[in-house]
């Protein structure tokens, strides 16, 4: 792990920005993750070595969106190669974040980070080059749908860095698409700030290769009136970690997050959610499923945290879960802490396989039992896909995931 | 609606089994070290078999380490600073009732145990264990009649030594956990109950634990073993003077079912809690596990924690047997500055293994409770199913209210199902009941039963109605 040594050793380069020396800094007493914390405990050991085995790339090889319908109301980017944006039209604006405003909003989320809870997005920082940070701030409404591409080169590890601010009554579709290519570690962290009044529909799309790997860190902090909706799919990848970190800084606002997660072979991918509600009224309604075939495993943490000020907090959390072979396994652990009393919080967790008295059914109907399974998936997919802007006709997702099930 | 200089006027009603009898007691000096482990076994005139058991597991314990996952915030344990035996001093041998010390029976009137065996319509044998020793143990002939064995573990070690050396330490090794490793080196008392094949235990077997010395641990250990097609319920109380200080309570139960057996084992712990500043009170680290060993056989575990300064709990089940059955129904409450963090373990290991979880947690002043519980389907565990339910209900807005549940499952014909809720007094509710002419605290009251109400219905009768009575004193006047 050339990576860890260079952490280590920290031989101080000229070239690095300041915040990569900072995050260097905080890792360096303890490069590792601690491999007994909760949140890495189920992390599977020689997967994350592999992720840091391959060398820092930071140009990457001429990249090809492989997904060609490009409709011309789109607004595509891609981290590393777009530098210089902006773009200022009647109703909005989109702009690139100021050198200063981009410093000075890192170093502020990073102070509160923590060596543990933190090490995928410390390590995302202290990699990515400054080409690779794209900061964007948004303003205005009727802004075409916008898609951001992440991507990593073969037998390399690449870091990608975003970093969105959505101004007061900004409204905004935005579809961030992370691709892994065969052998190759993809370091990703996104940090969204919504402002008042503000609302935004979040998807995001990982979609590996073979023996990819990612670490992809994703900070929100919203504002007051502020609605973010998250959908979100990760599949094939070898290991993937995906860690959620939603924070209402003054509470009234709304977060509506539907994951998942599809592992086979012997893949691990994991999810790692932590709400935080620091003000009263805020709402919360999350759905995570997993689907886990072969060998694989699938793992889902979340935590909601609603302290005192918290008052009327109205939270939910559901992990549904479907497990589909004898070797492959699933953990799932909701988590509630709670001080404030007048709250509405829940959760739930379900593991299960496929409903047999539906396929039943659905066979005495005339359908094959490969059809009926295909028929129950696609609805178990279905609530998750549609909820993944601009990606319904275009992606082609649930055919995708549907072909290769 | 709802007066708020209420909630901090926190429970009123002090703890009524508070008190200290005064009565000889002969203690061994504090420390711990293979000397006093040596003594504590001497004084007990144990087999070697125990002896070696009892080192071994000190020397497991002495390379462990004190956990901390569960963020329980308390003062370091001074080991060395408890005295791990301490029996009141009396004749040496019993042969009845009336030879035991009348102020201990006394102590025992207090608390209401039925100790003389003249309160037979009361139906229920008990075995009184009085800080390290066990000190009668009533309706013995009646139980032998049936071939029951209920008698003290230090007894059981004389006269049952086979079944002992058979199966203690079988269901939590002495390596377990730090504090099983530590009850496993000094434990002095405890019960032990062996219910042969194909009897039904013709009434309820009860143990009462009262720790009357401030600064002596209470480590006892039980075991009860249920033999082919048997069953048995058994109920456990627990209670304390009021000391300023901490003492330290890590005791071990082990239960093991065979083929079609049942245990049912309901506990109403009530510990000194402390006071409202925090200040003294029991810390109860506990380990409880049964292993369902036997086809279709069955344990059940139902608890109210309402006491302790801190609790540790999670009574748990191995669901070996094909068709076995574990259960899990608590109801714990805490107030002032107490903190809970209970909750069960169900491994499915056989097939067809069930298991149900039912938790209800209510804090309240500044009080912490949580739920942490474990569900794992192993891969031989096919049509094995699970259903927990977590509800919280918080009083106040100082209390906090967690909920832990890990799940984890490696076979896909098995079904899991778990759902949390977190909740307070409806006002509407309350409004409704005070509008029907009910006083406000039995209004709470009331709502606070009905909440447990799923766990109530699983305990015995008796224990049932005190567990009720006892969440209404605990919760009088902490809520606003």
């Amino acid at each position: 792990m050339e990576i860890i040594e260079k952490i280590k050793t920290n031989k101080s380069n000229e070239n690095l920005t300041e915040i990569q020396k900072i995050c260097l800094h905080k890792l360096q007493s303890s490069p590792l993750p601690n491999p007994k914390s909760e949140l890495w405990r189920l992390s599977n050991k020689s997967k994350l070595s592999n992720f840091l085995d391959y060398s820092v790339n930071e140009k990457d090889s001429k990249f090809d969106i492989p997904y060609p319908k490009n409709s011309q109301s789109t607004i595509r980017l891609i981290i590393g190669e777009n530098c210089q944006i902006k773009l200022i039209e009647k109703n909005y604006s989109i702009q690139q974040l100021s050198e200063d405003e981009l410093q000075k909003y890192i170093k502020e989320q990073i102070s509160n980070f923590d060596q543990n809870e933190n090490w995928s997005g410390l390590l995302n920082l202290s990699l990515s080059c400054k080409n690779n940070i794209l900061g964007l701030k948004i303003n205005g409404s009727k802004i075409p749908p916008i898609e951001i591409f992440s991507h990593a080169s073969s037998n390399s590890l690449n870091a990608k860095t975003l970093v969105i601010f959505l101004e007061n009554n900004c409204d905004v579709e935005l579809l961030q698409v992370n691709l892994g290519k065969e052998n190759s570690s993809l370091s990703q962290s996104t940090f969204f700030c919504l402002k008042e009044n503000s609302s935004v529909n979040h998807g995001v799309v990982s979609y590996g290769e073979n023996r990819s790997n990612l670490l992809n860190s994703l900070n929100v902090i919203q504002q007051k009136n502020s609605s973010y909706n998250l959908g979100s799919l990760h599949f094939k990848f070898n290991y993937a970690r995906f860690e959620i970190s939603i924070k209402q800084s003054a509470g009234n606002a709304k977060t509506n997050i539907k994951g998942m997660q599809i592992t086979k072979k012997d893949e691990q991918i994991s999810t790692y959610a932590k709400i935080e509600f620091n003000g009263p009224n805020g709402f919360l309604d999350q759905i995570n499923k997993s689907l886990a075939d072969d060998k694989s495993h699938a793992i889902f943490e979340g935590s909601i945290i609603v302290p005192k000020i918290a008052q009327r907090t109205d939270a939910s959390q559901l992990s549904r879960n479907l497990l589909l072979s004898n070797l492959a396994q699933i953990d799932t652990k909701p988590q509630l802490e709670i001080i404030a009393d007048d709250v509405k919080c829940k959760h739930g967790a379900t593991i299960s396989q496929l409903n047999e008295e539906e396929l039943f059914y659905m066979r005495t109907r005339g359908i094959t039992l490969t059809e009926a399974s295909k028929l129950q998936l696609s609805s178990y997919f279905q609530e998750i896909i549609s909820f993944i802007p601009i990606s319904k006709d275009k992606w082609d997702l649930l055919d995708k995931l549907l072909n290769e099930n | 609606m709802v007066n708020k200089n209420l909630v901090k006027d926190v429970v009123k009603e002090p703890y009524k089994y508070g008190f200290v009898t005064d009565i000889e007691t002969e203690k061994i000096k504090k420390g711990l070290n293979e000397d006093i482990i040596k003594l504590i076994s001497q004084k007990k005139e144990e087999p070697k078999f125990l002896l070696d058991f009892r080192l071994k597991a000190f020397k497991k314990w002495q390379k462990m380490k004190e956990p901390d996952w569960a963020a329980l915030g308390y003062k370091k344990i001074d080991y060395q600073d408890i005295i791990y035996y301490s029996a009141p001093k009396q004749k040496e041998k019993i042969s009845s009732l009336d030879e035991v010390d009348p102020k201990l029976l006394e102590t025992f009137d207090k608390l209401g145990i039925p100790l003389t065996e003249q309160k037979k319509l009361t139906n229920v044998a008990v075995d009184a264990v009085f800080d390290s020793v066990s000190i009668a143990t009533t309706f013995r002939e009646e139980l032998a009649e049936h071939g029951v064995i209920f008698c003290s573990i230090s007894e059981a070690v004389k006269n049952h030594a086979d079944l002992i050396e058979k199966y203690l330490g079988t269901v939590v090794p002495a390596s377990d956990n730090y504090f099983a490793a530590l009850n496993s080196a000094v434990f002095s008392d405890g019960s032990f109950v062996y219910i042969p094949k194909g009897v039904a235990c013709p009434m309820d077997l009860s143990s009462y634990f009262r720790i009357n010395s401030g600064d002596s641990g209470q480590f006892e250990r039980t075991l009860i073993i249920a033999e082919e097609s048997s069953s048995v319920s058994y109920l456990e109380g627990c209670t304390a003077p009021m000391f300023d200080t901490n003492t330290l309570h890590a005791a071990v139960v082990e239960l093991v079912a065979l083929d079609d057996a049942s245990i049912k084992y309901s506990t109403v712990q009530n510990w000194y809690a402390g006071d409202e500043e925090g200040i003294g009170g029991i810390f109860n680290f506990v380990t409880k596990r049964g292993k369902c060993l036997g086809k279709r056989s069955k344990i059940s575990w139902s608890q109210v924690e309402t006491g302790s300064a801190i609790t540790w709990k999670y009574p748990s089940c191995l669901l070996l047997g094909e068709e076995s059955v574990g259960e899990f129904y608590s109801v714990a409450l805490t107030n002032n500055l107490q903190q809970a963090d209970t909750g069960t373990k169900m491994i499915h290991i056989g097939p067809k293994t069930k298991s149900t979880i039912v938790s209800k947690g209510i804090s309240a002043g500044n009080s912490k409770n949580s739920y942490r519980g474990l569900v794992k389907m192993g891969t031989k565990a096919t049509g094995s199913r699970n259903y927990s339910q977590c509800d919280s209900m918080l009083i106040g807005d100082q209390a906090s209210a967690n909920t832990f549940p890990y799940i984890k499952s490696q076979q896909p014909n098995s079904e899991i199902e778990h759902e949390a809720s977190t909740c307070r007094i409806s006002e509407d509710q309350l409004f409704y009941l005070q509008t029907r002419g009910i006083e406000f605290e039995e209004a709470v009251s009331m709502m606070v039963s009905g909440f447990c109400r799923d766990v109530f219905n699983q305990l015995p009768m008796e224990f049932a109605a005190e567990a009720d009575k006892l969440l209404a004193l605990k919760l009088e006047g902490s809520v606003g």
